[in-house]
């Protein structure tokens, strides 16, 4: 039936929105997806032959509506994979906003084939073996194009927290070594399990990384 | 010197503020507006920007010139200063980002007409050109290079559908009137004109608030 894999594209897509990371890319759905498409417009084709361009619709009714159907089932299928590949996308921005290096998480997917099962939640797991090609292509423009964006601001850092400052020290729980890092007040070195106050503003990259807990 | 600069020094309003807490207001107001606006807004032309900058440029470094002093009284300023700064950056941050995120959602419709495109900063306009541009690269990669010639394009408004989503212009806003006005506003059922005293809080649709905040008659909050 048309339509029927659309819609499964689009369920696809509804339930990304609410995951945490991003499931597998659906290449064999796109495929025939877009298979359809071509399919479709092959029918309309074929049947416009015969009339050499002088196709009159109120004329030969049965022809026009199946015309009608192909034609807004082929627009339907578009949407459906923008759709998809739009939330695609948005999941991906989201990730190169908070810091997901695609290269890091590239290694990470390797480690975890390696050694299963050993390793912490840590934010974008598993994402680029479920990325097709072309969306890797994509995150990695898209790094660069927002690399570009953040240079015109360098002293504000875009990529910050974006909740409002309240104090300018902050109490934090070293979850991974982290090795030392340099402030104002000195080298600390950031082994696990222990407690800092530090600037907050010195370790907002490490939290967004996940190597620091923030202890209200 | 004509009246207005006559009013102005009568007006205790703006009389005896320092360019530095004007500027700071203005990014305030325009944060919150920006944060309440359903569209995007206009990018402040006055230089507000390369002045906020070039302020946070300047205590940025009086930061680091402090920090080899170990006297505890530059030591307390030196907290102030840097809470300061911290405020003063997530202001600009927040309000850039809520800009982008605006941007992205209806890029097309930002880029769309001449009128539109005024509304960004030279920069937020090459974002956007490049950001669509990368967008509709991934999409033709991934899939509608192998569409029909004809069922390529991302503007089609065939079946009166117009592609290019654009934000919702009847979306309730608060605003807070800044003068004495009647405000008209349009209704679902009838539309009513009331009238407003200096400092009301009205909820009203952002279509027919928007001209009262363009002219200056109210503020969003």
């Amino acid at each position: 039936m048309y339509g029927d894999l659309g819609i499964k594209l689009v369920q696809h897509a509804k339930r990304t929105q609410n995951l945490a990371h991003l499931p597998p890319y659906q290449a064999e759905l796109v495929r025939a997806v877009t298979r359809e498409v071509r399919d479709l417009n092959k029918d309309v084709d074929d049947l416009l032959e015969p009339f050499q361009g002088s196709f009159d619709p109120a004329e030969d009714q049965a022809v026009a509506y199946t015309l009608l159907v192909n034609h807004i089932s082929m627009r339907r299928n578009k949407r459906c994979l923008l759709a998809y590949h739009r939330t695609r996308t948005d999941k991906l921005e989201e990730l190169v906003w908070n810091g997901a290096d695609v290269i890091d998480l590239s290694g990470q997917q390797v480690r975890d084939g390696g050694a299963s099962g050993s390793k912490g939640v840590a934010s974008g797991d598993g994402s680029t073996s479920s990325l097709s090609p072309q969306e890797e292509d994509y995150v990695r423009q898209y790094g660069d194009l927002l690399a570009a964006y953040k240079g015109q601001w360098t002293d504000i850092d875009l990529t910050g927290s974006l909740e409002p400052p309240r104090d300018l020290f902050i109490d934090v729980r070293v979850l991974k070594d982290a090795g030392e890092i340099q402030t104002e007040y000195g080298a600390i070195t950031l082994t696990k399990n222990s407690q800092f106050y530090v600037r907050q503003g010195d370790v907002e990259r490490l939290i967004a990384q996940g190597y620091l807990q923030k202890l209200s | 010197m004509d009246i207005d600069d006559i009013l102005r020094e009568v007006d205790p309003a703006s009389h005896g503020i320092p360019l530095e807490t004007r500027d700071l207001q203005a990014l305030t107001r325009l944060w919150v507006a920006e944060r309440s606006a359903p569209e995007l807004l206009n990018w402040p032309a006055d230089g507000l920007f390369e002045r906020v900058n070039s302020k946070i440029k300047s205590q940025i470094e009086k930061i680091e010139d402090m920090t080899g002093d170990m006297d505890p009284k530059t030591n307390f300023a030196l907290i102030v200063i840097q809470t300061e700064l911290e405020r003063y950056k997530f202001l600009v941050r927040s309000y850039l980002r809520t800009r982008i995120a605006k941007i992205d959602k209806h890029t097309l419709h930002y880029l769309s007409t001449e009128e539109l495109r005024q509304r960004l900063s030279p920069t937020e306009l090459a974002y956007a050109t490049r950001h669509q541009a990368l967008l509709h690269n991934h999409y033709l990669s991934s899939f509608l290079s192998s569409f029909p010639q004809r069922l390529q394009n991302l503007n089609d408004t065939a079946g009166n559908v117009s592609m290019i989503d654009s934000p919702d212009l009847d979306t309730a806003v608060f605003v807070r009137l800044l003068r004495e006005k009647d405000v008209f506003g349009r209704g679902t059922d009838s539309d009513t004109i009331l009238p407003a005293a200096n400092g009301d809080v009205l909820i009203m649709r952002w279509s027919s608030a928007k001209a009262l905040v363009e002219n200056g008659d109210a503020e969003l909050v």
